[in-house]
């Protein structure tokens, strides 16, 4: 609808001819511009051609840009909740119970999620078995949202999909013909896949399935095979014991798969005036030994005898010889007339990794009728089998191995014959790696199939014969990966999946169990079922007894001036663990020394080679470094730790160190060992030669006595605290005023005005010295519940780590604790410094101490901050405010107990501490209860009021008071020995209530006055003898 | 009021100072121009305090952590260096205040550079707690004052908190204190500027004084009033510093004998940087008739004092940590645990500078030692600082749990803050020396003729009655410029030679040899070169001296490079009244 109307300026337009107009309509402006030639004639040099316009348009645009540019924030992604899943509440934690089980360790736990994030693992109470160390379990959850994960299947090295790695395995499986297929696995321990495997061989029945421990407890289970008939490891409870005797066995370590320190710690508490006696015969050092009543020195040479002595005197088998030097000689008639007091109450142990000796504890134990040792229910947690690794290492360099599939076993890292192993491998057409990160292994497979962690998968356990445990995932898997049951399955043809084949088998087995209440509960029990029964009334053959005797008997160290023993740390284990930095930040019990592994000497050899740890200015340790020689192998370059109680002539160093493979760059730490792990045994005869360099280490700890004070440690023996009165060998700390003594809390003597606490509730912690076996459990669910930052080793070094709780380890300057004491007392001024302040390195007691914030009621730190910004809870808490504190760390100085730590740097998001809370995978596992604190502020333990808060509401929620056993704390939590206690004092029925008028109390620095909520019970030693 | 004082006491003013020479001596640095030592100097003080910047930026910018603390020893160089600069500001009010009040006229030479010390020292001191936070952009936290937060407000039971009071207190009351005592020297130099920028700048420092009687009135009023407020101060702040070890409950720290032994200290610290300092200034500035070896001698005699207390407070400590028996006191910072452990070094170097060495100054010989004054003032406060790192460092490295001891060791963070700091306070004394009057010029006067050499000898001379202002007239100063326009012209003229010129000189003075030779170093403004110098030409006696006219003075400055001009023109008087003696 255009209308026809034309306008008009002037009269010119309407003669269309007019060259006027042309001209105009032609033009812009009807004027000439400004042409640049005019406007060079003002400014000579400029020679741009940007006219006004083109400025406009310019500025306009650029304008434009920058603001749209300024509209644009940091995009943080996060992807809602489409439909509100069921149950999950935001804020409120859930709980899953699944099963750790990485081959190493095998423990049923809970997992606590937090809107889909597993943020923490914790003990599955209702599970009877745990074969781990409780650091490494707590510790898991970190390796979940570790960055260094297989993201996807690869193929030489590239990424592909699943379909594409199925097809091109299942290809290579069919044509490897007659040539054998190779299941290379952890111990699986699950019935499912060991089902699994049988079905796959249906398919190729020239599968076979080999299970390799990188630590193997191959002897023993032979030794348990061969006198009872099932290849398997006894199960031992060791809070019935009266006696227990071990040599070289550290049962609190990795022993036969671990796990024992909560059964041995019951029977370390004082009941009814008793107590076990335990003796340990040991050359390393161990938590065990540490926490031995007696301790004797031997070597592994010695130990072999010992095991023969003990046998002969146990079992009167006089056809057995030993030789023992008189003082180990007398040890031995000691601890077996213990053995043979306690009777049937008694066990005999043994960490000799060789069939016999293994055998003869066995005999031994048969012989004293232990009810200790549990050969019924025995344990299958360890399975790998040494023969047939070697045969395969053989097999595969023969050429006769067709396809390897290894299952999360490292062996081109973890085989002393590594070089055999990478040399056969190439002879291996088909060679499938199933792994969480690109190990050393995986990096020399082909086919690299991409696993999930524990807590994205499925499957089942069976721990011991009974029992048995389920594994679930926790979380949608993070990465595109794919368990090798999975794969299996795919590979045999079948469409199931790994979910509901366990599903179906787990009725196959169960016999009509409840999936649902077996999920929930996460363990459940089998009994009387159809598998080989252990022989477990065989009588022992007492001739091939002497015959394993007499095999043990010719057994000999030779060929090395040492005799160095193997041994596994608690927060490496077999090395599965290096990329975990919790675990690489966890100080090992004995020597304190984080991020690293080092051979332990003796003084006396140290002296002999001329090798010594230095203290540095800064009051770190140097030590110097050695090669060691086994033969044709050298392991170059291994740090020299000088250690006390280690035997002399023998020496130790820690497996699971020394990767290089899939690792970040600050994990690489330590040496490999492995290599000298030959035929899989831990003793080992090797020469040793110093060798240039100085090794820098991270210790946690630098003054390792008490220096001869008395408020530190409160200790005695069972027999001055059966028989005499508290004050004698715990007595109240005393003040003097106007020549009247007082006990310190008594308000005679308090500078403070008390104000009423009985109100409400009021938490204390009470601290067993006796149960408490160092294991440091409690040191990683305190990492994981508070987000405490890791610095790394160059700041474990300048004494600033972050551990809010740390387990303080001392060794005797005498023998004992109380001749250190004495010798404070009876020395002279000018001489008691020396013989206080260094320790025996002989054989020294050996004590722990866990400390954290003591959270005083009258607290040096509060008193001191200029700001106000610690303050007292009306709960007894000694609380940090954060965002208050400027950082002036007088109340770090004025700490009496050492407890508060600084961020002396931001921890999160710096590239200098690339660590998880570097990247946005690894902050997955931080706890949105608690704040990641800034640099610049001090914290420390919390009490985790988080947690006691969240009893309280839950209580109030429901209109109920709170019970007793939910208050606790990580540590707490993670404590399965009973030595952390926690509760409510105002609660009169409470457990912590209780231990709070125990005998036993006392408080650390007591004298003091600082009044703390938490208390120790004293140690106490059974120096008993028979 | 009578001008006598005892004939027995040495003059605290020598060299024959009239009231117009005191002004000339004391304004001659602020309206000379510095020479090379000075720029040296400052550039050293300015490289090092730009350097210490550097490192508080980065400290600040990435985080404590870059020093060398640990979590046991979460204080080491930072509150150190804090205490230290804090101990070397006592000296200055112990001089002006508590001196003034005991009517101590030996003070007048020394309070006013003591007190800009004492000022310089303060803001270096309090530069380290806030440096030292790990937040120091929160530092005004620490002041009461309302807030965001509600009833968010400072703890009052914090030794800290009692530290930011005192010091800020200090500050101030010793600022105003210094400041008062500025104004009539400032209006010196106003009236005598010539550039009408300086003129400008000195008259706003001056507040417009104009020297009436009233002004003067004031002056002394409001000098007692402070001198009584600041008294107190004296103690007080080196006592709430003590607090801040004395109060915790950390083995050797927790000691009550620290408030009285902390202040003596302090004190002695003080002193000895006063010496330091002073004795360089003396001499750089030419004050030896103003700051004399009495002065030095006098000041010494405090450091005995307070060195003495300080000695038995050490020895005390000792005693009783040994005598308590307690476990916890045998590694304190005075102990045969520290003695003989790895801090052994600190531990030597405290009891060697600060109860050793300065036992040296019971000989009146080694007191009046000009050159072993300087040195042991120097070994002084390396040794008061080593007494504040072993109480901090060495009582903390070993605490009460055996297992967290620890070791400190500095980073170049730790030395480049502590190095800064030296420079900055030296930057901050050599601008002060330049620019400010370093000597309380107006104060001199007043006892200019109770202890001025000048006077004390007329006494002697004529009786105690003499009427000293009926002093022999003084020819008016010749018209420089146009004097030295004659030369010029003289010059063009003749251009007579060096020889020619000395030549003259000698006709007109009379001959001289050097057998016969005064000393002429007694003339003020003469030292070994000159007196060289004037040798060389012919000059010997202070008969030739006092023959002196300006004119030959002209010739003298034209033969002699950098001769002294101003004071040359007193040379005809000093060497009348020497020629007499």
């Amino acid at each position: 609808m255009s209308s026809n109307k034309k306008y008009w300026k002037n009269l010119e337009e309407l003669n269309a001819n007019s060259s006027v107009i042309q001209e105009i309509q032609t033009k812009e402006f009807t004027e000439d511009l400004p042409s640049k030639a005019d406007i060079r004639e003002e400014s000579q040099d400029d020679d741009s051609g940007t006219t006004r316009r083109d400025f406009l348009k310019y500025v306009g645009f650029s304008t434009a840009a920058a603001t749209l540019a300024a509209c644009e924030g940091p995009v943080i992604r996060s992807i809602p909740y489409v439909f509100q899943p069921e149950r999950i509440v935001p804020g409120v934690a859930e709980y899953y119970a699944t099963t750790m089980a990485d081959g190493f360790d095998f423990s049923s736990v809970l997992v606590k999620a937090r809107e889909g994030r597993p943020i923490k693992i914790e003990w599955n109470d209702k599970s009877k078995v745990k074969a781990a160390s409780g650091a490494r379990v707590h510790a898991s959850v970190l390796s979940l949202y570790d960055t260094k994960r297989l993201q996807n299947p690869t193929i030489d090295g590239a990424d592909v999909t699943w379909k594409t790695f199925d097809d091109a395995v299942a290809k290579k499986l069919e044509t490897v013909g007659d040539k054998s297929i190779v299941f290379l696995t952890k111990t699986l321990a699950s019935p499912s896949a060991y089902k699994l495997v049988e079905d796959f061989k249906e398919k190729y029945p020239n599968t076979e399935h080999v299970t390799y421990d990188a630590v193997s407890e191959h002897s023993s289970l032979e030794a348990f095979k061969a006198m009872y008939g099932v290849r398997a490891l006894p199960n031992y409870d060791f809070s019935k014991a009266h006696a227990i005797v071990s040599v070289g066995a550290d049962i609190l370590g990795d022993w036969q798969g671990g796990g024992f320190d909560a059964s041995y710690s019951k029977s370390r508490v004082p009941q009814n005036g008793k107590m076990s006696k335990h003796i340990q015969f040991e050359s390393n050092l161990t938590t065990t030994g540490a926490n031995a009543d007696t301790r004797v020195l031997a070597k592994p040479s010695e130990q072999i005898q010992l095991v023969l002595e003990i046998y002969k005197q146990v079992t009167g088998d006089r056809s057995v010889s030993s030789k023992l030097s008189d003082n180990l000689k007398q040890q031995a008639d000691k601890a077996v007339k213990h053995l043979k007091k306690a009777g049937s109450k008694a066990v005999f142990v043994t960490g000799i990794n060789d069939k016999s000796a293994q055998y003869l504890a066995l005999a031994i134990n048969d012989a004293l009728s232990s009810q200790i040792i549990d050969v019924e229910n025995y344990r299958l947690i360890r399975q790998g089998n040494d023969d047939k690794v070697t045969q395969l290492v053989e097999d595969m360099n023969a050429g006769k191995v067709g396809a390897l599939l290894n299952v999360d076993v490292d062996p081109a890292y973890a085989l002393s014959n590594a070089e055999q192993f990478i040399k056969g491998l190439k002879k291996v057409e088909c060679v499938v790696s199933f792994a969480m990160k690109k190990n050393k292994t995986a990096s020399m497979s082909k086919y690299v199939a991409a696993t999930p962690h524990y807590l994205e998968a499925w499957g089942d356990v069976q721990m011991t014969k009974n029992d048995y445990a389920l594994v679930q995932p926790t979380i949608q898997k993070i990465f595109n990966t794919k368990q090798f049951e999975d794969c299996l399955l795919k590979w045999s043809g079948s469409d199931q999946k790994y979910y509901d084949y366990v599903k179906a088998n787990f009725s196959n087995y169960t016999g009509g169990l409840s999936w649902n209440i077996a999920l929930h509960d996460g363990v459940f029990e089998v009994k009387n079922q159809n598998v080989a029964m252990a022989n477990d009334d065989a009588e022992v053959d007492s001739s091939s007894a002497r015959q394993m005797a007499s095999m043990l008997s010719r057994k000999q160290m030779k060929g090395g001036d040492f005799e160095l023993t193997l041994y596994t740390k608690i927060a490496m284990g077999d090395g599965k663990n290096a990329n975990n930095p919790w675990l690489q930040e966890f100080p090992d019990p004995i020597t304190r020394n984080t991020w690293d592994n080092y051979i332990t000497i003796s003084k006396k050899d140290a002296d002999n080679l001329g090798l010594e740890n230095r203290v540095t200015s800064k009051g770190a340790i140097d030590g110097d470094v050695v090669n060691l020689k086994l033969g044709n192998t050298t392991v170059t370059n291994v740090p020299v730790m000088v250690q006390p109680g280690q035997a002399p002539g023998s020496l130790g160093l820690a497996l699971g160190y020394g990767q290089v493979e899939g690792l970040q760059e600050e994990m690489k730490v330590g040496v490999n060992a492995y290599p000298l792990y030959k035929e899989f045994e831990n003793f080992q005869s090797v020469s040793i030669e110093k060798a240039e360099g100085n090794h820098e280490f991270a210790s946690l700890q630098l003054q390792n006595t008490m220096a001869g004070r008395k408020d530190i440690i409160i200790e005695t023996t069972l027999a001055e605290y059966v028989n005499k009165g508290k004050e004698e060998w715990n007595p109240t700390p005393v003040f003097s005023k106007d020549h009247v003594e007082y006990p310190f809390d008594s308000p005679k003597v308090d500078l403070w005005q008390e104000f009423d606490r009985s109100i409400g509730h009021h938490f204390n912690l009470s601290i067993d010295l006796n149960s408490c076996t160092g294991c440091g459990a409690c040191i990683i669910a305190c990492h994981s519940e508070n987000n405490v930052p890791v610095v790394g080793k160059a700041e474990v070094r300048n004494n600033r780590n972050m551990h809010w709780l740390r387990i303080d380890r001392y060794y005797s300057a005498g023998d004992t604790f109380q001749e250190e004491k004495e010798r404070y007392e009876t020395d002279g001024t000018l001489d008691h410094h020396r013989s206080v302040e260094v320790e025996s390195f002989d054989n020294p007691q050996v004590a722990f101490q866990p400390v954290m914030c003591q959270h005083c009621n009258h607290a040096p730190c509060e008193t001191v901050c200029p700001v106000g910004a610690i303050g007292h809870g009306r709960q007894g808490q000694n609380q940090m405010t954060y965002n208050r504190c400027i950082g002036t760390r007088y109340c770090g100085n004025n700490c009496p107990y050492k407890v508060r730590r600084f961020n002396w740097f931001r921890y999160n998001k710096n590239d200098e501490f690339d660590y998880y809370m570097n990247n946005d995978l690894g902050r997955m596992v931080l706890n949105p209860d608690v704040t990641v604190r800034s640099r610049g502020v001090m914290e420390k333990c919390s009490m985790c009021i988080q947690m006691t808060q969240k009893s309280i509401l839950d209580a109030k929620r429901e209109g109920r008071p709170v019970k007793d056993d939910e208050f606790q704390t990580a540590c707490t939590n993670a404590c399965d020995s009973g030595a952390l206690v926690f509760g409510d004092k105002n609660d009169k029925s409470s457990l912590v209530y209780e231990k709070l008028n125990d005998d036993r109390k006392f408080y650390l620095l007591g004298y003091l006055g600082v009044e703390p909520n938490v208390f120790y019970q004293t140690k106490i030693t059974n120096t008993e003898e028979v | 009021m009578s001008h006598y004082e005892a004939p027995i006491r040495k003059p605290l003013v020598t060299g024959n100072k009239t009231y117009h020479d005191v002004t000339e001596d004391i304004v001659r640095p602020i309206e000379g121009r510095a020479n090379k030592t000075w720029w040296i100097v400052f550039s050293i003080a300015l490289v090092a305090f730009l350097w210490g910047l550097g490192c508080i930026i980065y400290t600040i910018s990435t985080g404590i952590g870059v020093w060398g603390l640990n979590n046991t020893i979460e204080w080491a160089w930072d509150i150190t260096n804090f205490v230290w600069w804090v101990g070397i500001g006592h000296a200055g009010t112990l001089i002006s205040a508590v001196l003034l009040l005991f009517r101590q006229r030996w003070r007048m030479a020394v309070n006013r550079s003591a007190e800009a010390m004492t000022i310089f020292a303060v803001v270096q001191a309090g530069l380290f707690p806030i440096i030292h936070m790990g937040r120091p952009w929160l530092a005004y936290w620490v002041l009461p004052i309302p807030n965001q937060f509600g009833s968010l407000w400072v703890n009052f039971n914090s030794p800290l908190l009692w530290d930011v009071f005192a010091i800020s207190t200090y500050l101030s009351v010793s600022l105003v204190f210094w400041y008062t005592g500025l104004l009539p020297d400032f209006a010196m130099i106003r009236d005598r500027a010539k550039l009408p920028f300086q003129k400008k700048i000195y008259g706003i420092l001056s507040f417009g004084w104009s020297g009436r009687a009233k002004d003067w009135q004031r002056f002394e009023e409001v000098s007692l009033v402070l001198a009584g407020l600041a008294t107190p101060l004296v103690l007080s702040v080196h006592t709430i510093v003590s607090f801040d070890f004395a109060t915790s409950v950390v083995p050797g720290w927790h000691s009550t004998i620290f408030p009285p032994y902390f202040v003596a200290g302090a004190i002695f610290s003080g002193f000895a940087m006063v010496q330091t300092l002073l004795i360089i200034m003396r001499k750089v500035s030419n004050l030896e008739n103003y700051i004399t070896i009495d002065h030095i001698e006098l000041m010494n005699k405090v450091i005995i004092v307070t060195g003495g207390i300080v000695g038995g407070a050490y020895i005390i400590e000792y005693f009783i940590a040994w005598y308590s028996g307690s476990p916890y006191e045998d590694y304190t910072y005075l102990s045969f645990g520290a003695a003989t452990g790895p801090y052994w070094w600190a531990f030597w170097a405290l009891i060697f500078c600060n109860m050793i060495a300065p036992i040296t100054l019971w000989w009146k010989k080694l007191r009046r030692n000009i050159m072993w004054t300087f040195i042991l003032s120097i070994i002084i406060n390396i040794g008061m600082w080593f007494e504040r790192f072993d109480i901090i460092v060495l009582c903390l490295s070993k605490g009460r749990t055996p297992s967290t001891w620890a070791m400190f060791s500095p980073t170049f963070v730790d030395v480049g803050i502590f190095i800064g700091t030296i420079g900055f306070f030296f930057v901050l004394f050599l601008l002060y020396s330049r620019s400010f009057p370093v000597i309380a010029q107006a104060e001199v006067k007043s006892i200019l003729k109770l202890s001025g050499d000048r006077y004390k000898n007329m006494r002697a001379l004529h009786g105690d009655d003499v009427q000293l202002y009926e002093l022999p007239k003084q020819k008016p100063l010749p018209d420089f410029n146009k004097v030295i326009t004659d030369i010029e012209t003289e010059e063009v003229d003749v251009t007579p030679a060096d020889g020619e010129l000395s030549q003259g000189l000698i006709y007109r003075l009379g001959k001289a040899t050097e057998g016969v030779s005064d000393d002429l170093k007694k003339l003020s403004g003469v030292g070994p070169v000159l007196e060289q110098k004037l040798n060389q030409i012919g000059l010997y006696t202070y008969n030739q001296i006092v023959k002196l006219t300006d004119k030959d003075i002209l010739v003298l400055d034209q033969l002699i490079p950098q001769f002294p001009k101003n004071h040359a023109r007193f040379w005809t008087g000093e060497a009348n009244l020497l020629k007499r003696n």
